[in-house]
């Protein structure tokens, strides 16, 4: 009995140390950096230049969500880094030429010569986990703003795009890795978004029939 | 006392493992005669649908079994596949139907890619495993002399999937396989929960392998 009482007290720290662990652990936030690896696209490059312009709020876009009570966590999910390899990694394969832009077309600013400059913008970004929803997979939604302008900052086109990823439960997979895998898959939607679709803006499809010499990659 | 063995083990066997019933339908139009040669597979799960998807888990699952099997088969990994066709295999972009490839094919960079991969066929599969039917409650409890559970709790999977074979050199669908399975498993605690998982997915990944086999190689 004597024994039985002393290794009880012996382990009652470890055992306290362990339920406080525990509690604590329910009370921080979830924080993903976004990693993936984006593939090139497969595809004939368009006989353009490009310019790229990330404003800081796109190359260092992060999604906060605080937990709405105690049972659920606070998420910070920055998906800037990744969308900026993504969007690098994609237009260096749809275009002969991509330059980066030394600031924000407009007039007055200079910057290299390119036949049109991209502006992205991630307006609206959601997410659901299966401890909201009934449904048992991770989902990532975002909505992205796109910007095509001449370097001078005057507007080619503007449209919005979609993109939508998610991944299923998987076993002994954390909901942070969920979320991010969810996240690399709504990213690489993106990029198939709009390498398949730019052709068909009709905006874009205006502006490079009226490009002398690159009407034929329509 | 051997007899008394013999009927706790008699009694026990059953629930070692759960309980799977699988039923195989299958509809296959044009089988290689001779095998596929030097040519390679690729198995893709289909991601379109908005409230389940088919697990990349089952995806290789069914590759393994056929590569398993039939060394002679060369299985494609499916990211590696969907990677180096990338924007054309993602969901919003895969084709739905054999027709589809053709157009596909009118890129000449993903025609390039895909004749360098030797693809002869292309097996989507469309599915998942999903669990119903929870029941039965369990507690489980610590304190400074240890830690325990007791209780029971038991649950059904169900599997339900379906392997459509395309055939790139002719660009139509050539065979059609359903396989369904369903078990019962069970987690009884005493202390120390004990898990007794019906191999679902298992079954299921076997069933669609199997018959895979039976169309892709000339040894089934």
């Amino acid at each position: 009995m004597s024994g039985l009482m002393t290794s009880g007290l012996e382990r009652l720290p470890v055992v306290a140390v362990f339920a406080l662990v525990m509690l604590l652990a329910g009370c921080g936030g979830k924080q993903v950096l976004v990693e993936g690896q984006f593939p090139a696209p497969v595809m004939n490059k368009l006989p353009l230049t490009i310019g790229i312009w990330y404003d800081d709020e796109f190359a260092n876009h992060e999604f906060f969500d605080e937990a709405a009570g105690r049972a659920e966590s606070s998420w910070r999910v920055s998906t800037g880094q990744a969308q900026v390899e993504l969007w690098d990694t994609l237009l260096r394969g749809m275009f002969r030429e991509v330059v980066y832009m030394r600031g924000k077309p407009g007039p007055g600013q200079m910057n290299p010569v390119t036949d049109a400059v991209l502006m992205l913008a991630v307006e609206e970004l959601q997410y659901a986990i299966p401890a909201q929803t009934n449904v048992k997979v991770y989902e990532i939604w975002m909505r992205y703003r796109l910007d095509l302008v001449t370097t001078g900052g005057e507007p080619i086109a503007n449209w919005t795009m979609p993109a939508y990823g998610k991944t299923p439960t998987a076993f002994m997979q954390s909901d942070e890795g969920a979320v991010n895998l969810a996240a690399v898959m709504a990213l690489r939607d993106a990029g198939a978004h709009f390498a398949t679709s730019f052709l068909r803006i009709p905006d874009v499809q205006q502006w490079l029939a009226g490009l002398p010499r690159k009407g034929d990659v329509l | 006392m051997n007899r008394a063995r013999l009927l706790i083990w008699a009694c026990l066997a059953p629930l070692v493992t759960g309980c799977v019933s699988a039923t195989v339908d299958q509809m296959v139009f044009n089988s290689p005669t001779e095998g596929i040669g030097d040519a390679s597979v690729v198995i893709l799960g289909r991601r379109h649908a908005s409230d389940y998807e088919t697990e990349p888990d089952f995806i290789r699952c069914v590759g393994k079994h056929i590569s398993s099997q039939d060394e002679s088969i060369r299985i494609i990994d499916e990211l590696e596949f969907v990677n180096t066709l990338y924007p054309w295999f993602e969901p919003r972009t895969a084709p739905l139907q054999a027709a589809d490839l053709g157009r596909l094919l009118t890129h000449l960079p993903v025609a390039e890619k895909l004749a360098a991969l030797q693809t002869r066929y292309m097996i989507w599969i469309d599915g998942s495993t999903v669990r119903n039917d929870a029941a039965g409650s369990m507690t489980c409890g610590i304190s400074p002399g240890g830690a325990g559970c007791f209780g029971f709790g038991t649950w059904s999977n169900d599997a339900d999937y379906e392997a459509v074979i395309w055939d790139f050199s002719n660009r139509a669908e050539v065979g059609r396989i359903n396989a369904s399975a369903t078990g019962q498993s069970y987690m009884p605690a005493v202390v120390i929960p004990i898990p007794i998982i019906a191999p679902v997915q298992g079954t299921a990944c076997d069933s669609i392998g199997d018959q895979l086999l039976e169309f892709l190689s000339q040894h089934y």
